[in-house]
């Protein structure tokens, strides 16, 4: 889209010389700059200059007795040898890892189906998969504690009734897994859309001269369309993964159900969280948010440069 | 309006023609989106073995009913006592019947914690002008990007295409903290200002009008003499309001589904939005002993879902074929 950018733009008709001409035109881009000054100045405001403050905050400490003194690195190292945040920081990781997969899997099984119109009530289906998406996560996580509450939970019921008798699913073993499935359940729908919409754009030719060739239709969407749609996943993997290392509401609403497996530090920002507003430890909170926000940038950039790797040999 | 500009003008009336076709962006011309069966391989060329098209749809059954699983849990339920919504099954109603009952509890404030219907319009407010104004800026800076080459304009636009990658969270701490310097603890502009910051927003306006607003009209425009803000007002926003359209239905999901902020910034329950009203009702009801507040966090997660559903039912046109969604993708 860079490119369309950068085009001059097609010459007005009429007698300009090419000097006035050009005159004529940086002048007028001049003016695009106050269309965008308004936005500017807002992100400038309410997203540079936080980002400023929390780096500037992150190197003094305030004590109780000698006020706030600058201290260098010192709530960095606090946090960067404090277990708590690490365990949270590798338990959002393996969330990743798993959570990521799975949902991409299901969201490009129906969004191939979807695209090929070999379901009955694509549209009806299509429509359904997409309503979580209008579903706060707060009210999302609500309706699936309920669910899965370990007394009264239906899910629980259910479990007993196929045999599966003392299933816990907020134990410490489980409650890992079961926020993965509140989580595609959440964002399932909103994937497939975006994979659906890239699988239309796979030119029609190329699909029918894969039939005429006899190739089986497995093969088409694995060997034809999955490697034409592989931008749109690679952006969906950085996408989600900024997400899901900044999982919050989904285990902070789950711990108020009496959960004991969700520890106060139970991810990263969860973390944050408590520092800043249980502990009052505004320093050491912001530092901590620094190193998160530098952790995501780190595993999202590189697992975008991991993939263009891949993609490239293959 | 602008027909009579460009017709006059001897140039051919393809720009406003081109209006129809471009609600939908140009490149998607060719095939068409909304029309499932049009221009469609038909799936007899498949080669599919009999009953694949059975099993599938099945398949695709057994998800919605993952899907609407705990929404059919939350309607049922929402008409019982707080006694039967642990004690009767779940999946089914059990008398006695509710529903008008727990209905009319949104409207008090119960155990002191706040009145639903306060967060309610609350929400309803911070939405409007936190997505209203995100779509705004969207709006211009998309077509001050898309079409205008201004000095450092790309450096510009990468800046704000980093910003993508900055999470949240990084943001929202430190926003807090700065409020907290500034009093704006407690203030809804704290919550709408920085509602109105969507990069995302202004990455999609700036490839929709790429393809929507065709330069040559703009140019024909400015040599008829408009000024640069009636080009935008009266040429390229009408063309550019299928974008508009999901760009403000992204931003309005966003700042209605938004909890940690507002968690952060407002101590005083009749400020609160849904999210955060709702939450604090499930810990109460939980941790404090404030049984009888779950019937009421069970019908306000329902009141909060269903406008939102409706929102997206009534413009499905808009996302439902993934229309700017996909622009991510591309």
């Amino acid at each position: 889209m860079n490119g369309i950018a950068s085009q001059a733009p097609p010459r007005p008709r009429g007698m300009r010389s090419l000097l006035v001409q050009s005159a004529w035109i940086h002048r007028r881009d001049r003016k695009g700059f106050w269309f965008v000054a308004p936005f500017l100045a807002a992100f400038l405001i309410f997203m540079l200059a936080p980002l400023g403050y929390a780096v500037y905050t992150s190197l003094y400490t305030t004590r109780i007795i000698g006020g706030t003194v600058f201290s260098g690195a010192a709530n960095y190292t606090q946090t960067l040898q404090s277990g708590e945040f690490w365990s949270g920081v590798i338990r959002v990781v393996i969330f990743a890892a798993i959570q990521i997969p799975v949902m991409l899997a299901i969201a490009f099984f129906f969004a191939t189906i979807f695209d090929l119109g070999v379901a009955k009530y694509g549209t009806f289906f299509r429509t359904v998969f997409f309503i979580p998406f209008a579903v706060p996560a707060v009210v999302g996580a609500v309706m699936w504690s309920f669910l899965l509450e370990p007394q009264f939970g239906p899910f629980v019921h259910f479990a007993n009734g196929i045999g599966l008798h003392d299933v816990n699913f907020f134990s410490t073993n489980l409650i890992l897994p079961s926020i993965i499935v509140i989580v595609i359940w959440e964002w399932t729908g909103y994937n497939m859309l975006i994979l659906y919409t890239a699988l239309r754009s796979v030119p029609r030719d190329v699909i029918e001269a894969a039939i005429l060739d006899d190739t089986p239709l497995w093969k088409i969407i694995l060997r034809v369309k999955l490697p034409m749609v592989r931008p749109a996943i690679v952006l969906l993997v950085f996408i989600n993964t900024i997400g899901a290392l900044q999982l919050f509401t989904e285990p902070l609403i789950l711990a108020y159900f009496q959960n004991q497996a969700i520890s106060i530090n139970f991810t990263p920002t969860l973390y944050i969280y408590n520092t800043a507003i249980a502990g009052q430890q505004y320093n050491l909170a912001a530092a901590a948010a620094v190193i998160l926000g530098l952790v995501i940038v780190v595993i999202s950039v590189s697992s975008l440069v991991f993939r263009r790797r891949r993609s490239e040999v293959s | 309006m602008n027909a009579v500009t460009v017709v006059s003008h001897g140039r051919p009336p393809e720009p406003v023609a081109a209006a129809e076709p471009g609600r939908r962006g140009r490149r998607r011309r060719r095939r068409d989106n909304d029309n499932d069966n049009f221009n469609e391989i038909p799936i007899e060329f498949y080669g599919l073995r009999r009953g694949t098209v059975t099993a599938i749809t099945a398949a695709c059954g057994l998800f919605a009913v993952f899907t609407l699983i705990p929404i059919a849990w939350l309607v049922i339920n929402s008409t019982k006592t707080q006694a039967n919504i642990f004690e009767s099954f779940g999946f089914w109603f059990d008398l006695p019947f509710v529903l008008g009952r727990n209905f009319s509890l949104l409207f008090q404030n119960v155990d002191g914690y706040g009145v639903y219907f306060q967060w309610f319009g609350n929400t309803a407010l911070y939405a409007v002008l936190g997505g209203g104004g995100a779509t705004a800026l969207a709006a211009f800076a998309g077509y001050g990007f898309a079409r205008f080459n201004f000095r450092s304009s790309k450096v510009l636009f990468y800046l704000v295409i980093a910003a993508l990658l900055v999470p949240i969270t990084a943001i929202t701490l430190p926003l807090y903290l700065t409020y907290a310097k500034v009093h704006l603890i407690n203030s809804i502009w704290g919550l709408v200002l920085p509602s109105m910051v969507s990069p995302v927003g202004v990455y999609l306006m700036k490839v929709f009008v790429e393809v929507s607003v065709p330069r040559e009209l703009i140019d024909a425009a400015r040599i008829d003499g408009a000024s640069e803000v009636r080009i935008f007002f009266r040429l390229a926003l009408p063309l550019m309001v299928p974008g508009l359209m999901t760009v403000l239905l992204l931003s309005v999901v966003g700042v209605w589904n938004n909890y940690f902020l507002p968690l952060l910034i407002f101590n005083q329950n009749r400020l609160y939005p849904l999210t955060v009203g709702l939450g604090l009702w499930s810990e109460r009801a939980q941790n404090s002993g404030n049984a009888e507040l779950f019937p009421l966090v069970v019908i306000g997660g329902l009141v909060t879902v269903v406008p939102l559903i409706a929102l997206f039912l009534i413009l499905q046109r808009y996302w439902r074929s993934g229309l700017l969604l996909g622009s991510i993708a591309n």
